[in-house]
């Protein structure tokens, strides 16, 4: 029994920094239509960036942390400025055009940012110095819950809480809902798309930055390659949870940390992301908008 | 002169190879896209062929015509079990779908090692000639092209505009779909095992996502619109890399990259586009 909470602790802690990505590349898809490929660099380079604020400026963590976050917004707003922004010139219309020559660019800039994450860090595997991040271990009956799970659990809640609230409750929230509706509606509305836009693209690069710096630490790894491991589960954790829905990608995101980790230790774990990916398929097949997705129509 | 020709040659032939198995790829995702689908889902065929035939290939005498065409006609069941699935999900859902289906073909190829040799994958033995290779694209491209003046490209491409006006014309667009996802599977299929065979060796990382953003770039890059753009884009994307070798090794990916995001800022329809060049010849 200690052994399955303890399992349970270290999937919901995986799956917090599946469901932070998630929210990312989710918030983009929804806003902007676009399938973006890069997404997962910006999370390595947020990690990278803030291990060398440490390493180099000997910055204490959480500012190293804040550092890494606004690299991966900033690196999210040149991306999206200088690969997507002139592809919305095609206009309404012409929606998979322009879907389709983001994915390109998206690719692009994905190759550009790995292969220069991959200079960086001189095509190593590095880690956090050893002391650098909160190492406490705290005890809970008979359950130990190192600092970094909780605070990857505290991430998923604050930032999935807060994004919620930010989407539901906030103009700033229906104004982002409005451009990935319709942006020639929106605007018409009185929004400023470009500012929405610009602004979307940040927060989604920070968030997936958080994830990145977070799961550098839980594996010890921040390499180039640190990225597109957290873009395959949290792209499955957003379809799971329906692209638009910020609570749905929160708690599939744990759900697919549960289940890779359950599924290495009771069953197999060559196949665990087999079990992953079955779920992402059978969620595709009978729920395609999502855990909690309402029905959908189309205009002619 | 004739040696430095040898010399391009012996340097370039193997990529001149790989485009034109790319160019499979491409025109797989094509055959798609030409029906408005946005699909990763050829990655998926050219598994399903590529394995079948190195099977056939290390396992059976069978002639060299049979094993292509058992490998497209495994691409065509795989297309037919997924269009199945997954014709009536929206656009957007059939992309996602389909690159989820990418990563699940990888995990189980890697868990059934019996078929497809699972992480050490299979090496081949002989490799392909380019003859064959030239052969089988020029019937390919027939094929396209004899496609696109038929019928079915009419309606596919009314298809592609807009699905709701197509089915006021009569057309039904599920039916235009599932042909162009059976076309679709039979050039994934030969893809699949065309790149075996050009590789010597298939492994669960022969078909992953790098092939899917190589055809779909390829696609775009070359142009969405007319049946040769993905056989010029495979080729521009394929040389890509070689030529930036060539010219700037140590920024070879960086450069790669900015040569992409060039091509899709300034030419977003693609390389070949035939409403330019119908505009142009208009002008005249």
């Amino acid at each position: 029994m200690d052994l399955f909470l303890a399992q349970l602790l270290n999937g919901c802690a995986l799956g917090a920094l599946y469901g932070l990505f998630g929210i990312g590349f989710g918030l983009v898809f929804a806003t902007m239509g676009i399938l973006n490929a890069a997404q997962g660099a910006y999370a390595s380079w947020a990690a990278i960036i803030a291990m060398y604020a440490i390493e180099l400026a000997g910055l204490p963590f959480p500012l190293a942390a804040l550092a890494g976050i606004a690299a991966g917004g900033a690196v999210a707003v040149l991306v999206d400025q200088l690969g997507f922004e002139p592809l919305r010139r095609f206009g309404p219309g012409n929606h998979q055009a322009a879907m389709l020559g983001a994915l390109i660019t998206s690719i692009a800039f994905w190759i550009m940012l790995d292969s220069a994450a991959g200079l960086m860090t001189g095509q190593q595997s590095l880690a956090f110095p050893p002391g650098s991040y909160p190492a406490t271990v705290f005890q809970i009956g008979p359950l130990l819950l190192p600092a970094m799970q909780a605070v990857s659990l505290l991430a998923l809640a604050v930032v999935g809480g807060g994004m919620h609230w930010l989407n539901t409750r906030t103009r700033f929230g229906a104004a982002m809902r409005a451009v990935g509706w319709d942006p020639v509606a929106a605007a018409l509305g009185g929004v400023n798309s470009r500012v929405i836009v610009v602004a979307t693209a940040g927060l989604a690069g920070g968030i997936s930055g958080l994830a990145g710096i977070l799961a550098g630490i839980s594996t010890a790894n921040i390499s180039a390659g640190l990225g597109q491991g957290l873009m395959l589960k949290g792209f499955a954790a957003v379809v799971v949870g329906g692209y638009d829905d910020i609570r749905g990608t929160a708690i599939a995101g744990l759900l697919l940390g549960v289940l890779e980790v359950f599924c290495a230790q009771y069953l197999s774990s060559s196949w665990r992301d087999a079990f992953a990916y079955a779920l992402l398929l059978g969620f595709l097949m009978l729920r395609p908008r999502g855990l909690f997705g309402g029905g959908g129509f189309t205009r002619a | 002169m004739s040696d430095l020709l040898e010399d391009l040659w012996a340097a370039y032939a193997s990529t001149l190879g790989f485009a034109m198995v790319n160019a499979f790829f491409a025109l797989a995702t094509y055959a798609t896209l030409s029906a408005g689908i946005l699909s990763f889902a050829a990655v998926t065929y050219g598994a399903a062929g590529g394995f079948l035939g190195a099977q056939l290939l290390l396992n059976t005498t069978l002639p060299l015509p049979l094993i292509f065409l058992a490998s497209a006609l495994a691409g065509l069941v795989m297309a037919m079990i997924v269009a199945a699935l997954f014709l009536r999900l929206e656009s957007h859902w059939m992309a996602l779908s389909s690159l989820a289906l990418v990563l699940i073909t990888r995990v189980v190829v890697l868990n059934t090692p019996g078929l497809t040799g699972g992480v050490n994958g299979l090496s081949l033995p002989a490799p392909l000639s380019m003859i064959w290779l030239v052969a089988l694209l020029a019937l390919a491209v027939f094929g396209f092209w004899l496609l696109d003046r038929s019928w079915y490209g009419i309606a596919a491409k009314s298809v592609r505009e807009d699905p709701s006006v197509a089915a006021c014309l009569g057309i039904d667009p599920r039916r235009i779909q599932l042909i162009a996802m059976a076309v679709s599977g039979l050039a994934g299929g030969l893809g699949g095992v065309l790149m075996a065979m050009m590789l010597q060796f298939v492994s669960p990382d022969t078909f992953f996502i790098h092939v899917a953003f190589t055809m779909i770039a390829g696609v775009v890059l070359g142009g969405s619109h007319h049946w040769f753009g993905p056989v010029l884009g495979a080729a521009v994307f394929t040389a890509l890399p070689t030529v930036m070798q060539a010219v700037v090794p140590d920024l070879q990916d960086i450069a790669n990259g900015a040569a992409l995001l060039l091509i899709m800022i300034f030419l977003p329809r693609g390389l070949l586009d035939p409403r330019a060049i119908r505009l142009r010849r208009a002008a005249k």
